[in-house]
C-alpha cells in the first residue's frame, strides 16, 4: 500500500509562470481524492508530479516515505498509474488490446498474467467487444476509456485520473463510478482531478480544493462545499442538491441525492 | 515549450518598425550588390557598414552574430576546404598538403564566395531578428502573396512545434506506462521512436480532416477578395526606399560592368 | 431555419447508417439543444445540419436537409459557410494556423468574409468582451489551454454571425463557470435573431436556457419538445441520458409522498426549490 506525501510543493513553468506555490498533502493508502477548482488553478500540475511526469522545482514528493526524485517516471509508474486528460496523446498501439496490454507488459507481468489483466481492464471499462479495433477508429469518448483501461490494467495501488468524465455520456459515467468503488473496495488510492462537482460528491470520501496553486480547503464533501467563501474564491460550484438544500434554507450538508432524501424525510428537525 | 517556430526578439527600434517587404527589400538588394562586385573588400564592407549597425540598432547584436556564425561556420570551413585546396586554375602556391595545394587565388575566391554567402544570410538573420513572424504573413499578404501560399507557411511555422509537443506527451505516457526510455543505445531509442510514427500520423490526418473543415467554416478559400484586421504600417518614403535599394543594386553591377571597382 | 426530412445517412466507410429517417426543425431565432448517448448519432447530425455531411465526408443518403431556402446538397460549401457556423468537438484541430494571436485567429473568418476592417475591430473587440477572452487578446493560440480554445472557437465563429450556429460539445474541456459562462453567451445572442443548435451533455444549463430539446438515439430522433418536459421523461434512461440530480431527488421523493402530485418533476434549481417549499408549506396534491 502506498502512502503519498507532499512537502512544501513548488513547481515553476520554464516560462517564469508559477503553477504550484507551496502544497503540503498527505494521503493514505486506499483514500478517495478529487482535486478541484477552476482551470488554471494547478490540479493536473499537482497530479504530474505523482508520477515524476513533472518534477518539483522546490519541496518534496514522497512514495511510501521515498523521495520520488531518485525515480525514473518508468519506475514510478509500477506505484502510481496515471489516466491523462487527452486519449490522442497517449495511445500508440494499433489494437485496443495491444495499448491495454503495454503496461503490464512493461511492469514484467508475463505473456499470460498481462493478458489476464487486461481482460479484466477491458471487461470493466466495457470495452470488450472493440479490444481488436484500432483505437483511431473509436469515438473520442470511446477512446478515452482505452486509455483508462490501460492504466487499470497496470494494477498499481495507486491510480490518478485527469477529467475522467469529460465528454462521457450517463452510461460511462455510471461505469466510472463503479469503477472507482471498486478500486477502493480493493485498497488502491484513486486521485481524481474533476469539474464535476456531483460525480465528486456522489463517489470520493475527500475533496481537495485548489486555487492559485495552493490548496484552500481539504475535507468531506459535506465539510468543504459548505465553506462557500472557499468555494467561491477557488470559482467551484457546489454540486447540484447542496445548492437546493441552501435554496430551502437547510443547514445540514446535503452532496448527494440520498442524503437530501434522508433529509427530507428526518422533517424539519432532521435538516439542521 | 515554444509554440512558434521563430528566431524573432521583440523590440522597438527603428529597424523592428519597419514595414517587413522593406526588410525584404534590403535582404534582395544586398544580395543582389553582394554577388555583382568580384572584389574581396566590397561584401565584407556590405557586412560591416550596413548589417552590422543594423543588429546592433536594432539591439539584437549578441544574438546575430551567434545565428550567423552558427549558420556559416560549417559553410566556411566546407567552402575553404574545397575551392582553397582544389582551386583547378594555375596561380601561386602558398603550401603543398601532399597531393594538394594551396594557391593563392583559390583562397580568394573561396574568401569572396563565403563572404557573399555571409551577407546573404545576416541579412536574412537580420530580417527573422526583428520581425514577428505573423507580421511578416501579414504585410506578404498585404503585398499580394497569395492567402493560400501564406496559410501554408503560418500553419507550418506552428504546427510542428505542436506536434513535437504530441510527440512527448506520448513518450511521457509511454514512460507512464512503465517503459524505461534511459534503458539501451542509440538502436533501442529509435526501435522505440518508431512504433511512435503511427499514431502521430494517424492524429495528424484526423487532424488534418477536422482542420479543413474548420476552415472552410471560417470561409477560408472563397472567391471573396479577403480583407485584413492587421495593417502592417507601410509609407511613400518606404516604398520609395524599397525600389531605391533595388536600384542602387542594380547600379552597383552596371559601374561594376563599367569597371569602376577594378 | 435549418430542416431535416426524413433523413437518412450512412458514412462512406460504415455498413449500417448513422442516421434513420431524422425529421428535426431548428426555428429561427431560438436556442435548440441536442442530447444524446455517445454513438447515438449527435456529431453526425450536428455536420449534417452544417453541410459538412454530405459536402466534405461523402456518403450515402436519402431524404433532405435545408438551410432557410438553400438546399443543402445542391449548394455548395461556400455558399453554406457564410449561413451556418460549426463549432466542432476537439479545440487544438479549429486553430486555423494562419494567424499568430488570439484576435487575429478570431478575425480570421471576417478577413475571408471580406469584412470592413472597422467593423471588424468592433466585431472582434466586442466577441472578445462577450466571452471574456480579452485578456488573452496578443497571446499566441497554440499557448491556450483546451479549454481557453474552446472559447476562441466559439468566438472565432460568433463572430462572423451565422443565420445559424451549431457546436458540437463546445464546453467538454471548460470548468463548470466556464462552461456556463459560454452557453450563457450563446443564449444572449438570440436576442440578435442568431439560431443556435447545441450539442451538450450539461442537462442543467440546457434545462435552463434552450428553448426547445431534442433527444437521439440510435440514430433516431426519439423526442422533441421543452426541455422541462424531456428532461423529466421517464424514458430518459432508456434513451441514456441520465437525468439532473434535482430531477431524480424529485422523483424520489414523490415516491415518499413528498413532492406535490399534481407539480411536475423539475429539471432546474428553481423548479425544484419550489416544489419542496411548496411540500414542506403542506402542499401535497
Amino acid at each position: 500500500m502506498t502512502a503519498i506525501a507532499i512537502e512544501d510543493l513548488v513547481f515553476r513553468y520554464p516560462s517564469g509562470v508559477t503553477a504550484l506555490d507551496g502544497v503540503d498533502l498527505r494521503i493514505d493508502p486506499g483514500e478517495t481524492v478529487a482535486v478541484i477548482g477552476q482551470n488554471g488553478a494547478g490540479k493536473t500540475t499537482l497530479a504530474r508530479h505523482l508520477n515524476g511526469i513533472h518534477r518539483p522545482t522546490s519541496g518534496t514528493v514522497r512514495l511510501d516515505g521515498r523521495d520520488t526524485a531518485e525515480r525514473s517516471i518508468a519506475s514510478l509508474s509500477a506505484s502510481v498509474g496515471y489516466v491523462f486528460q487527452n486519449p490522442a496523446e497517449q495511445l500508440f498501439a494499433s489494437t485496443v488490446r495491444a495499448d491495454v496490454e503495454f503496461g503490464p507488459r512493461n511492469l514484467g507481468r508475463g505473456e499470460e498474467e498481462a493478458r489476464r489483466l487486461a481482460d479484466r481492464a477491458l471487461e470493466a471499462t466495457g470495452l470488450t467487444p472493440f479490444a481488436d479495433h484500432h483505437p483511431y477508429h473509436l469515438s473520442p469518448a470511446d477512446r478515452k476509456r482505452v486509455a483508462l483501461a490501460a492504466v487499470l490494467a497496470m494494477d498499481t495501488p495507486v491510480v490518478v485520473l485527469d477529467e475522467p468524465t469529460t465528454g462521457q455520456d450517463h452510461a460511462a459515467v455510471t461505469r466510472i463510478a463503479r469503477i472507482v468503488a471498486a478500486l477502493r473496495d480493493e485498497g488502491r488510492t484513486v486521485v481524481a482531478v474533476s469539474h464535476d462537482m456531483d460525480f465528486v460528491a456522489e463517489n470520493f470520501a475527500r475533496v481537495v480544493v485548489m486555487a492559485q496553486g495552493r490548496v484552500i480547503a481539504d475535507g468531506t464533501p459535506g465539510e468543504v462545499f459548505t465553506r462557500s467563501a472557499d468555494l467561491e474564491r477557488a470559482r467551484v460550484e457546489p454540486p447540484q442538491m447542496l445548492r437546493l438544500a441552501a435554496e430551502l434554507g437547510w443547514a445540514r450538508p446535503v452532496t448527494t441525492v440520498p442524503e437530501f432524501l434522508d433529509a427530507l424525510r428526518a422533517g424539519p428537525s432532521g435538516r439542521g | 515549450m515554444s509554440t512558434t517556430l521563430q528566431f524573432y526578439r521583440a523590440g522597438d527600434s527603428w529597424v523592428h518598425r519597419l514595414n517587413p517587404v522593406t526588410k525584404l527589400a534590403f535582404v534582395a538588394a544586398v544580395t543582389i550588390a553582394a554577388f555583382g562586385v568580384e572584389r574581396l573588400w566590397w561584401p565584407a564592407a556590405l557586412f560591416l557598414l550596413l548589417e552590422v549597425p543594423g543588429a546592433v540598432i536594432a539591439g539584437v547584436a549578441g544574438r546575430f552574430v551567434r545565428m550567423v556564425l552558427g549558420f556559416f561556420a560549417p559553410f566556411l570551413v566546407i567552402l575553404f576546404l574545397l575551392q582553397g585546396l582544389t582551386y583547378p586554375e594555375p596561380g601561386t602556391v602558398l603550401l603543398h598538403l601532399g597531393p594538394l595545394e594551396v594557391k593563392t587565388e583559390g583562397l580568394v575566391f573561396a574568401g569572396t564566395t563565403a563572404l557573399r554567402l555571409l551577407v546573404m544570410v545576416a541579412a536574412f538573420v537580420l530580417l527573422l531578428l526583428t520581425t514577428h513572424p505573423g507580421t511578416l504573413m501579414s504585410a506578404m499578404q498585404q503585398a499580394g502573396l497569395p492567402p493560400k501560399i501564406a496559410y501554408v507557411v503560418s500553419a507550418t511555422l506552428q504546427i510542428i512545434p505542436s506536434f513535437q509537443a504530441r510527440a512527448n506527451a506520448i513518450m511521457q505516457a509511454q514512460q507512464a506506462r512503465g517503459l524505461e526510455v534511459r534503458a539501451g543505445g542509440a538502436a533501442a531509442r529509435v526501435r522505440r521512436l518508431l512504433p511512435l510514427m503511427g499514431p502521430l500520423l494517424l492524429g495528424a490526418l484526423t487532424d488534418v480532416e477536422n482542420r479543413s473543415i474548420a476552415m472552410e467554416s471560417r470561409a477560408f478559400g472563397r472567391p471573396v477578395r479577403p480583407t485584413a484586421y492587421t495593417v502592417v504600417p507601410d509609407s511613400a518614403a518606404q516604398r520609395a526606399a524599397r525600389w531605391a535599394m533595388l536600384a542602387l543594386a542594380v547600379l552597383v553591377i552596371v559601374l561594376n560592368t563599367l569597371g569602376v571597382f577594378s | 431555419m435549418i430542416r431535416f426530412r426524413d433523413f437518412t445517412y450512412a458514412y462512406p466507410t460504415g455498413e449500417a447508417p448513422v442516421l434513420h429517417g431524422v425529421d428535426l426543425e431548428v426555428r429561427p431565432g431560438r436556442f435548440h439543444g441536442l442530447v444524446g448517448a455517445s454513438g447515438s448519432g449527435k456529431s453526425t447530425l450536428a455536420m449534417a445540419a452544417a453541410g459538412f455531411i454530405p459536402h466534405a465526408q461523402g456518403g450515402e443518403s436519402t431524404g433532405e436537409v435545408t438551410v432557410g431556402d438553400l438546399v443543402v446538397a445542391d449548394t455548395p460549401l461556400p455558399d453554406l459557410v457564410t449561413r451556418v457556423g460549426l463549432v466542432q468537438q476537439d479545440p487544438f484541430d479549429q486553430i486555423s494556423g494562419a494567424r499568430f494571436t488570439v484576435r487575429e485567429e478570431i478575425a480570421f473568418g471576417c478577413e475571408n468574409l471580406g469584412v470592413e476592417r472597422g467593423e471588424m475591430v468592433r466585431r472582434v473587440d466586442e466577441v472578445m468582451e462577450r466571452l471574456r477572452i480579452a485578456p488573452l487578446a496578443d497571446r499566441s493560440p497554440y499557448e491556450l489551454s483546451g479549454g481557453q480554445q474552446q472559447v476562441v472557437a466559439v468566438a472565432s465563429m460568433l463572430v462572423m454571425r451565422p443565420e445559424v450556429l451549431v457546436l458540437d460539445e463546445p464546453t467538454s474541456q471548460l470548468d463548470p463557470a466556464g462552461s456556463r459562462m459560454v452557453v450563457e453567451a450563446l443564449a444572449a445572442v438570440r436576442a440578435t435573431g442568431m439560431t443556435v443548435l447545441l450539442v451538450e451533455h450539461g442537462l442543467e444549463l440546457l434545462a435552463e436556457h434552450a428553448d426547445e430539446l431534442h433527444v437521439i438515439a440510435d440514430g433516431r430522433i426519439v423526442a422533441e419538445g421543452p426541455p422541462a418536459d424531456i428532461l423529466t421523461d421517464p424514458r430518459l434512461d432508456a434513451w441514456g441520458i441520465g437525468r439532473t440530480r434535482f430531477t431524480a431527488a424529485a422523483a424520489e421523493a414523490r415516491r415518499d409522498g413528498l413532492w406535490p402530485r399534481s407539480r411536475p418533476l423539475p429539471a432546474t434549481l428553481d423548479g425544484a426549490a419550489a416544489g419542496f417549499r411548496a411540500a414542506a408549506n403542506g402542499e401535497l396534491e
